[in-house]
């Protein structure tokens, strides 16, 4: 995290780029203030029944009139108390809502944006932004404004109280104030100081929690258990001093803030004493003062506090509101998007056929965080049909000409051409909806296996689904599972082992029927049964269909029409399988690693 | 090894150290009620004695006090003196308030220190199968929010239950003393408010537990199509994404505002209670007063008393239903705190290591895994020598090493491992650790500088570290940085590369001197001129050691006195690189493979 974000300011805490938000919810907001200032304020009222009570009946030794004291009371608490409902659920309502469209406005634009966007920032990142941000941003515009209209409401009804029943005290109380507001914030600053670095603190210890767990394995072998204690130990402790710093802090804070309420207390007794005894004020006042001296401080110091609060929110609005206005790097044009439809409103009736010959032209291409071209005038025809084979070590790049011809990142210079075409001159959900992606590390999501398997084309019938997962041997899969179908896969696919979700992300892509076929095949080793299925697999997806396979098994290298090399993010050389091999360089090594592999456990 | 058959007993082991301060905050907090319970005694005197004239009823303190003064007479004429008393209980009220919260943090601070240090130190003396069983995540999560939430149950909760039972007596003592019947009056609402906000507090925590799964679910809509990000642009699958997620975040809102209404309810009606019993104290005071049965004086002093008592009443019911939940949080520390950590044999020994080391019929399950990883290995490293082990991916050669630095205890069943005739088992592990340095295959640097990383094992000096790093050929490479041996590395640090990380942990063993060094597959991630550096300065580095090589390279272990050639968890070739090849066997067949590539294609 970088520090300066940290202590950012905007105008007026941010919440003006919040307005679009909120603004559906000005009538929801209008009760919502008002009713929670009437809550307030008639809290504010309620000393001066105990006044009534001791200035009436105790003072004149007379019941006359209690029936409708009692009755004005009730009245009260049960007009307060609704008010209070209706203001409360319509503060909880707005907080909610807000969050609900935060959220969803979030989401939604994170579908537009592009590949560069994921790439410079972590998943980590992001869906904070959309997960918590969101919520405390919600919080703000309501619980804290709430909060502020309560506190201040009550403080305004005091104030009126106060100087119109004897107004010599309320200034004896009112020149403390400032005081007390100074006094408030002085401890506020500091306490949040402490907590800044007690959080920094934490995430150190959360971090070493994490090392100490993930390097299980080098701490034991180094033996080296002790130190890590040690090291431990010396955190903690750092911990528990900037912790206990900080609680003496905000009990001073908190004991400073009763013990001026006390000399509140003192004073109005001292002032109001001598007034009350010369007769110039009556019981049943001093009695409201004497409340007011003991309740007033708490709102005050709840509107700081509120403030402070507002203030920290400023860093999550910031990057909140930085995720909505983020330009995607890829866009369809306005001309593409009025014939074509964009994400959410595709214009399907004016999709042409996608026939799948695909034509790299000139292309130099750089990733947008990199410095260097990874390709410079890459020139490369596949007509429909042919098999592309990119090889290369872990790392090396091999994604970059996927990237292009799906469209995930647009090149630098030059054309990458679909059918004849520029890819720009169709929409990205056009191409995309001809395309089929399978993953090495393959991505189901949380729901059943047929949601699963529809991902790609959401019409599929149970019998076209059946015929996919037989044509890549994955109908075992099903087998195991007791509700067919209809069996959850879990979060993330959990449920299924990495072979019998290859299998069924196989099935996936051959239902969706694509003209272009990206196929990013696993080195993980899986056992030799669910390998005979993926490779079969892999040779009837890519049948007849213009595909790129990053490829890792020797029979999909050596069958492809194509094969590119690469090497430190660059292609070094093409070929075929025979006409590589001749040259001896980089692809033979490679190659001869790989059968090597085979040589081991064959007998 | 202690267990802890209970929750309490758990606690209450945490709670060494800390118990004192908890105890001392209780009494200050006691402290605190009855300072806050005598501020208004002095303003019921004022009103009824000063202000009034009744005769004075107080404790006998208070009445030399007011002789000292110059008695009521000099109170009349100077309030200040009142108010200096008032400002004095207040002061006396604070103080003791600063010393509650000090205490109490230096309590809740100790206990969560202690919590976090025994769990650390327990977790670092697990066996190693233990973590692979457990998932990180679990584990840190119990460490970190478990930890807080008993913290919490500790430091706040019970805190926060005895306080305000101690002020609920003192209310009572206090009240009662003013007027018994008024008193208990207004005492009827007590147990109801109580029992409507532990009711409700109850109720509500399912639901709750509800929005927090249903959060949960939200949360993994968003994780999942983050990280499935190319599937989902692959497949042009925005739309349903976008519909999936308005889906369970709407319903998961509607979930939520539900609760915002009952909450609202909640407190609504709850704030009703609490002012029909302000208004039974107003009403039944009244009537006293009038009755004679109570003074103005005693009227104030009773509402205040009645105000003091109402919020600890009202959060009561949220307290107790929410201490149910540290139960929960306890027995998961207590998983952890009762796993039964590595131990030695009673009569573990410190034999000398520079021995010849034995595989003795070595078979080998992984704890909860189903096939043989080894079968039946037996061979000899003859100390002193160097010997090499050729396997491919999942031959099991990593695991022979895991066996013999006892990361994982081989069943006597299966075999035995002997260093110079002593059975490993019999062996302190600590001791044999230290003993045999080893290079993982998968080296871990630790987020702290390259100097401390390589030196970490034994706090070598500077000297001998880079001395170390010369010889993995890593010096340059660190020099090269900016802070140079001062560079972080780690989580928050500078990444190294692949081969950078093997050779820093080269180094790391090298420092060691260990008198037994395994390189296991150390060397893949480097390229292969480093590999003939390092290879061509270990000679000299490695000294007398007996040294272990594994690796899928041939020429990395080539020179070994011995190899062996170990396929599927078997030995199937071994001898000298001279007679493995003239075998014409496996190793032959991969010689060939690998030379081919080197001779013309570099």
């Amino acid at each position: 995290m970088k520090e300066e974000e940290k202590n950012i300011k905007l105008p007026f805490y941010g919440i003006p780029r919040l307005f679009p938000y909120i603004k559906p919810y000005r009538g929801r907001m209008v009760v919502m203030v008002l009713l929670g200032a009437a809550t307030s304020a008639i809290d504010a009222a309620y000393p001066l029944f105990n006044r009534y009570a001791l200035d009436h009946f105790i003072g004149e030794q007379t019941l006359n009139g209690i029936v409708i004291f009692i009755m004005a009371y009730v009245a009260l608490l049960i007009g307060q108390a609704v008010m209070n409902y209706v203001s409360a659920f319509a503060c909880g309502k707005l907080e909610m809502t807000v969050n609900k469209d935060l959220r969803n406005a979030a989401f939604n634009h994170l579908q537009t944006l592009s590949f560069s966007y994921y790439n410079q920032n972590s998943v980590g990142y992001i869906h904070a932004r959309v997960m918590s941000d969101t919520g405390l941003i919600g919080e703000s515009v309501s619980w804290r404004l709430m909060n502020i209209v309560w506190s201040g409401s009550y403080v305004l009804g005091v104030l009126i109280v106060m100087l119109f029943i004897d107004i010599r005290l309320a200034a004896c109380i009112l020149v403390l104030v400032p005081a007390a507001v100074l006094l408030m914030m002085y401890f506020q600053k500091k306490i949040l100081k402490y907590n800044r670095l007690i959080r920094e603190i934490n995430s150190k210890i959360t971090g070493s929690y994490n090392e100490g767990i993930t390097g299980a394995k080098s701490i034991k072998v180094l033996g080296i258990e002790e130190k890590m204690k040690t090291d431990f130990k010396a955190e903690t402790r750092e911990m528990k001093k900037t912790s206990v710093r900080e609680a003496h802090v905000s009990a001073l804070f908190i004991s400073t803030v009763t013990m001026l309420s006390s000399v509140t207390l003192a004073i109005v007794l001292w002032q109001g004493g001598q007034l009350t005894l010369a007769n110039a004020m009556r019981i049943g006042t001093l009695s409201v003062f004497m409340s007011y001296a003991l309740e007033m401080l708490d709102p005050i110091q709840g509107i700081i506090e509120t403030l402070a609060g507002l203030a920290a929110i400023q860093v999550n609005i910031e990057r909140l509101t930085r995720l909505l206005t983020e330009k995607s790097d890829v866009a369809d044009s306005e001309e593409v998007i009025a014939k074509y439809g964009d994400m959410f409103e595709p214009k399907k009736e004016n999709w042409e056929e996608l026939y799948g010959d695909v034509e790299f032209r000139d292309v130099s291409f750089r990733y947008p965080d990199g410095d260097e071209y990874v390709l410079e005038h890459f020139n490369l025809k596949v007509p429909q049909g042919t098999n592309i084979a990119i090889v290369g070590e872990t790392g090396a790049g091999k994604s970059t000409l996927v990237n292009l011809v799906c469209r995930f990142f647009e090149p630098t210079k030059g054309q990458v051409l679909i059918d004849g075409r520029d890819v720009r001159e169709r929409s990205q959900l056009w191409l995309h909806s001809n395309i089929g992606y399978v993953l090495q590390s393959p991505h189901l999501f949380s729901g059943t296996i047929r949601e699963n398997l529809r991902y790609g084309r959401p019409d599929a019938t149970d019998e076209e689904i059946m015929e996919a997962l037989r044509l890549v041997s994955a109908e075992q899969v099903l087998l195991k599972m007791d509700k067919g179908l209809d069996s959850e896969v879990g979060e993330g696919g959990s449920q299924l082992s990495t072979g019998e979700k290859q299998l069924i992300s196989f099935a996936r892509a051959i239902l969706a029927d694509p003209r272009i076929l990206v196929l990013d095949e696993a080195t993980s080793s899986i056992d030799t049964v669910t390998e005979k299925a993926i490779q079969n697999a892999i040779d009837t997806v890519i049948r007849g269909r213009t595909s790129f396979v990053i490829a890792h098994r020797l029979s999909t290298i050596v069958d492809a029409d194509v094969i590119l090399v690469v090497k430190d993010g660059r292609i070094i050389s093409r070929g075929t399988h025979a006409e590589l091999m001749k040259e001896k360089g980089y692809y033979y090594e490679l190659y001869t690693r790989q059968y090597e592999e085979l040589l081991w456990g064959e007998g | 090894m202690e267990t802890y058959k209970n929750n309490r007993q758990l606690v209450l082991h945490f709670l060494k150290g800390s118990k004192r301060f908890f105890a001392l905050s209780l009494t200050f907090a006691t402290l605190v009620s009855l300072f806050d319970m005598i501020s208004p005694k002095i303003i019921s005197f004022t009103v009824d004695s000063v202000i009034g004239d009744k005769a004075p009823e107080v404790p006998r303190i208070a009445e030399l006090l007011i002789e000292r003064l110059g008695g009521i007479g000099a109170l009349k004429a100077h309030p200040l003196f009142i108010a200096c008393a008032v400002a004095a209980i207040g002061a006396l009220a604070a103080l003791s308030r600063f010393l509650f919260r000090t205490m109490n943090a230096r309590g809740a601070e100790t206990f969560v220190c202690t919590m976090r240090e025994e769990l650390f130190s327990h977790i670092m003396y697990l066996p190693y199968a233990w973590h692979e069983k457990n998932s990180t995540g679990d584990i840190i999560q119990r460490c970190t929010s478990d930890v807080q939430t008993i913290k919490r149950f500790v430091s706040e909760q019970m805190v926060q239950l005895i306080r305000t039972i101690i002020m609920i007596t003192m209310a009572i003592i206090f009240m009662a003393g003013i007027h018994p019947r008024v008193f208990l009056g207004s005492a009827v609402f007590i147990p109801v408010i109580i029992g409507y906000s532990l009711v409700f507090h109850s109720k509500i925590g399912g639901a709750f537990e509800k929005v927090d799964a249903e959060e949960g679910r939200l949360s993994a809509i968003v994780q999942e199509n983050l990280t499935g990000v190319r599937v989902v642009r692959a497949f042009g699958r925005e739309m349903y994404e976008r519909e999936r997620f308005e889906k369970q975040n709407t319903y998961y809102t509607g979930f939520w505002i539900h609760l915002m209404q009952l909450m609202s309810a909640y407190w609504a009606s709850a704030d009703v209670l609490t002012g029909l019993q302000v208004l039974t104290v107003i009403a039944l005071g009244s009537y006293a007063c009038i009755n004679g049965t109570m003074t103005a004086g005693g009227f104030i002093a009773m509402t205040s008393y009645n105000i003091m008592l109402m919020w600890p009443v009202r959060q009561l019911g949220r307290v107790i239903s929410e201490m149910s939940k540290a139960g929960i949080s306890i027995e998961r520390l207590r998983y952890i705190m009762n796993s039964e950590k590595e131990a030695d044999r009673p009569d573990a020994k410190e034999p000398p290591m520079d021995r010849d080391i034995v595989f003795d019929h070595v078979s080998f399950v992984y704890p909860g895994g189903s096939g043989e990883v080894l079968h039946d290995v037996s061979f000899t490293v003859p100390a002193g020598k160097t010997i090499g082990i050729l396997g491919g991916t999942g031959s099991g050669k990593s695991t022979l090493m895991g066996l013999l630095t006892r990361l994982y205890e081989l069943p006597p069943e299966d075999g035995k491992i002997t260093v110079g005739g002593v059975d490993i088992a019999d062996i302190k592990a600590a001791y044999l650790r230290k003993n045999i340095g080893i290079v993982l295959q998968e080296p871990y640097l630790f987020s702290r500088t390259l100097s401390e990383n390589i030196g970490i094992a034994d706090d070598a000096d500077m000297k001998a570290i880079r001395r170390a790093a010369r010889a993995a050929s890593i010096d340059d490479a660190i020099t090269s940085f900016t802070a140079g041996y001062d560079t972080f590395v780690g989580e928050r640090g500078v990444t190294l590369s692949g081969g950078q990380k093997q050779r820093t942990a080269i180094a790391q063993m090298l420092v060691r001197h260990s008198p037994v060094m395994i390189f296991d597959d150390s060397l893949s991630a480097v390229d292969a001129e480093t590999d003939m550096k390092i290879r061509a300065a270990l000679p000299e580095t490695t000294g007398s050691a007996t040294v272990i090589l594994i690796a899928h390279r041939i020429t990395t272990l080539m020179n070994a006195d011995n190899i062996i050639v170990l396929d599927k968890g078997r030995i199937r070739e071994s001898g000298t690189h001279e007679e493995l090849l003239k075998m014409n066997g496996l190793y032959r067949r991969i010689y060939d493979l690998q030379t081919a590539g080197m001779e013309e294609g570099e």
